[in-house]
């Protein structure tokens, strides 16, 4: 492994960095069986592209990915609020936060 | 090894491990815990990249609001151990692991194969100052720029704090009886 990989920390670093944290959360999206857990997952893949945008507003001198994380953390906020107001009703329904049981959602 | 570059492989040794770990405890609560740590990972991260104001509204939104509410309701439901913590059958997790392994060696591929500039931009807004200038050019733009995107994002926060309400007072289901 050279030296200059180590010492040169640039754009690409931040974006190999930011790919895996999403494939992470991918993974737990698709593996994970309850709710709260993926939910956690979806969050942890909404902050990596924040990262993505931050790291491409210092190395391209545009602000303009600041505001778009700006956005990104509200509705992020806001999904989880619903998420997880879904899951308690789900819950008080079912007793159960495994999504196995959620094929019987009839209504 | 430069104070930056240690300063990195370190946050990102400690967001990945962290990150790794929210997806493979079968505890929710350590799931959490983790996802915390995740999360001040990545706000630090951010103050390297200089962006001071988004890393202090991370830490307030993420690892502040979001983290309490996911353990509001971890609590509430007083989940010991999942029973069944992943998803069964051996084909279906094969093509799962498949296609995550395919999205993250086309993403790196992507990323590895791309000519990425990598000079700095003159007279940068991001870099220049101690961070008080590029806050401040933030909130200019977010006031002039994006103040239709400002505006509808109060009115999307609207909603859901009124749907949040609502769907806590429903009895569950979506028909009359």
């Amino acid at each position: 492994m050279n030296s200059d990989f180590i010492n040169n920390i640039g754009l690409t670093h931040y974006l190999v960095l930011a790919a895996m944290l999403f494939v992470t959360g991918m993974a737990g999206v698709l593996f994970r069986r309850n709710v709260i857990v993926l939910l956690m997952s979806i969050e942890l893949m909404l902050n990596s592209v924040n990262l993505t945008f931050v790291a491409f507003s210092k190395f391209l001198g545009i602000l303009d990915g600041h505001i778009m994380v700006f956005f990104v953390m509200t509705i992020a906020a806001a999904e989880a609020a619903v998420g997880l107001a879904l899951a308690v009703t789900i819950f008080k329904r079912f007793n159960e936060v495994n999504i196995r049981f959620f094929e019987h959602l009839k209504g | 090894m430069t104070a930056d570059a240690f300063l990195f492989w370190f946050l990102a040794i400690v967001t990945l491990v962290s990150g790794l770990s929210v997806i493979l405890n079968s505890n929710p609560i350590y799931s959490a815990l983790c996802l915390a740590m995740t999360m001040v990972g990545v706000s630090a991260l951010f103050v390297t990249l200089n962006a001071y104001f988004i890393a202090g509204v991370q830490l307030i939104v993420y690892a502040g609001a979001v983290m309490v509410l996911f353990v509001m309701v971890i609590m509430l439901f007083d989940l010991k151990k999942d029973l069944q913590t992943f998803a069964r059958g051996m084909f279906t997790g094969g093509v799962k692991l498949a296609s995550v392994g395919l999205i993250a060696g086309l993403v790196v591929g992507a990323i590895k194969s791309a000519e990425l500039f990598t000079e700095k931009v003159a007279d940068n807004p991001v870099t220049t100052g101690n961070g008080m200038e590029s806050t401040k050019a933030l909130g200019q733009i977010l006031f002039t720029k994006y103040i239709f995107g400002f505006e509808a994002l109060g009115v999307l926060l609207l909603v859901i704090a009124v749907g949040a309400v609502a769907l806590a007072r429903s009895k569950g289901g979506t028909h009359e009886q």
